[in-house]
């Protein structure tokens, strides 16, 4: 067994060194395709953990009337509490508001100078249960809001998250019907790089069809070439995927961290790496499978 | 050993190259084939070797119905054979010790074994002194020896020979039929293709002659051939 191993690997990198060139171009061929994938991929990730960090910090905003006392905020806050559906109610009074405002500006904070607090509206956040999140229910809590007499306006952004939400869905639906058209080219493609080595090396396999060599004696070594030109395309091109995502990270304007308010853009997770080795793997012997078919058969 | 009945192949091109053969070789026989060129001798010999499946009969081989459906393991059947085709299917990339060696490694034989089975084939068909020489360097006749010793050197107990003195010398052509001989006596069956009706005058064996693929019954092998 051992022996059969070494043999089929040896004669497995010989044949990939007798065709260097063809090698290299499936290589890279299988390199671009998974990249463009795995672009996607790196995409569609980003975008629903964006999706999941806002679901996770979803609040409705109630913006008091002008003029409402403490003593009425402190009772509004009681009666919202027992509404179906909340979670937690925090009060912002226009100070913290203004100290909120300063703390995004930063430097620019100078801005706000000569701005008086009280110019700022008095709001409550009211942070819904998880069950709540759907339209419906944001709709039943926020209808019982309006009643209330000291509130002046209600914000909350249901209808961005669920835009946002569709984007996601797109973005996945466009990775996996590109994802299938690059699979198929993949395919061809380690199927016809093979079937040049096999060509060049038709004569050895005539020979040692001619002796009887078992079939897996001779199909092997070209399942090995499959599985090694799709890990190394696999590797390719995740390493021209985390380049990219660094220079984009290094690119990436200071407006733009500050509207995305310091979420992180995060490169793939580890078991989404080790998945897409393996399905490069997994297409290059599927290929090279497909040329042993057509190609590697004992006659008749 | 060898039974085929009422076989016939056609091409796709619609070349017929066997019609209605009916042939059995029992086991120990040194059988001719002969036919000149494009008589369908080596279409018989590439139906007895898997290599080709007839358009309709049967065939058996070494206990193996080939024509049955379920029959796929080719290499199998090669295993029991000793196969001599006249492109003669070499290594380019070996050396003649190699190229004989190829036919037991392939196999799974012992080193040992093969080292001992190749010496012994290569003093047997005289390349000895060229072991260590390129397939390249060697002459068409040389090459065909070599094809030759890899078909004896597993001691298979068939024999298929397409042709295998076609480009040998009348002095190698002899010492080539003395070995087929030699293998004959112990117990070998061997089925010879071949268009040399000196040959077959030389060596009283059963000959079957071939016409455009069907039996020339009735005509001597010189006969069929020199019709050509």
């Amino acid at each position: 067994m051992i022996s059969f191993l070494g043999y089929v690997m040896r004669r497995a990198l010989r044949n990939m060194k007798g065709n260097l060139f063809p090698n290299l171009t499936t290589i890279a061929v299988i390199g671009i395709s998974l990249l463009i994938f795995l672009s996607f991929s790196l995409i569609a990730f980003n975008l629903t953990s964006l999706l999941k960090i806002w679901e996770e910090k979803f609040e409705v905003i109630a913006y008091l009337k002008r003029g409402t006392s403490l003593n009425e905020v402190e009772g509004l806050l009681k009666q919202v509490r027992q509404l179906d559906g909340v979670e937690t109610v925090n009060y912002i009074s226009p100070f913290d508001a203004m100290a909120f405002m300063e703390s995004r500006l930063g430097r620019q904070k100078n801005l706000l100078e000569g701005i008086q607090p009280a110019i700022l509206p008095s709001s409550i956040e009211i942070r819904l249960k998880k069950d709540y999140w759907g339209e419906t229910k944001i709709d039943e809590v926020v209808a019982h809001l309006k009643r209330v007499s000291q509130i002046e306006e209600i914000q909350y952004g249901q209808e961005w998250i669920e835009t946002f939400s569709v984007l996601v869905h797109l973005v996945r639906l466009t990775q996996w019907i590109l994802g299938g058209l690059l699979l198929a080219a993949i395919i061809f493609i380690v199927s016809n790089t093979l079937q040049l080595t096999i060509s060049s090396r038709r004569e050895e396999i005539e020979a040692m069809q001619m002796v009887g060599a078992n079939p897996a004696f001779i199909q092997v070594p070209f399942y090995i070439e499959g599985l090694i030109q799709g890990l190394l395309g696999a590797g390719m091109a995740m390493g021209l995927l985390f380049l990219l995502y660094k220079v984009v990270l290094i690119t990436i304007t200071p407006l733009m961290k500050g509207w995305m308010a310091g979420l992180p853009i995060l490169f793939l997770p580890w078991e989404t790496i080790a998945w897409m080795l393996s399905g490069g793997m997994v297409l290059g012997l599927f290929g090279s499978f497909v040329a042993s078919m057509r190609f590697l058969r004992y006659g008749r | 050993m060898i039974q085929m009945f009422s076989v016939s192949k056609t091409y796709p091109s619609q070349i017929t190259a066997i019609s209605d053969l009916t042939l059995e070789v029992p086991a120990g026989e040194f059988i001719f084939i002969a036919g000149p060129s494009g008589s369908g001798k080596s279409s018989l010999l590439r139906i007895l070797f898997g290599a080709e499946k007839p358009s309709s009969g049967e065939v058996i081989v070494n206990g193996i119905r080939l024509t049955h459906p379920s029959f796929k393991k080719v290499y199998q059947l090669r295993r029991t054979m000793g196969i001599i085709s006249p492109d003669f299917k070499l290594l380019r990339d070996r050396n003649v010790r190699e190229n004989i060696a190829f036919a037991l490694e392939v196999t799974g034989h012992p080193p040992k074994e093969i080292r001992e089975k190749v010496s012994e084939t290569l003093r047997q068909i005289g390349l000895q002194e060229r072991e260590k020489d390129s397939i390249l360097s060697l002459s068409a006749g040389e090459q065909q020896r070599v094809a030759i010793a890899r078909a004896l050197v597993k001691g298979s107990s068939l024999i298929l020979a397409d042709e295998p003195t076609g480009i040998l010398d009348d002095e190698m052509t002899g010492k080539v039929m003395e070995i087929f001989s030699e293998r004959h006596q112990k117990g070998a069956t061997i089925v010879f293709a071949t268009q040399d009706a000196n040959l077959i005058q030389r060596h009283p064996h059963r000959a079957i002659p071939l016409m455009a693929g069907k039996r020339g019954d009735g005509e001597s092998s010189e006969e069929v051939i020199s019709e050509e």
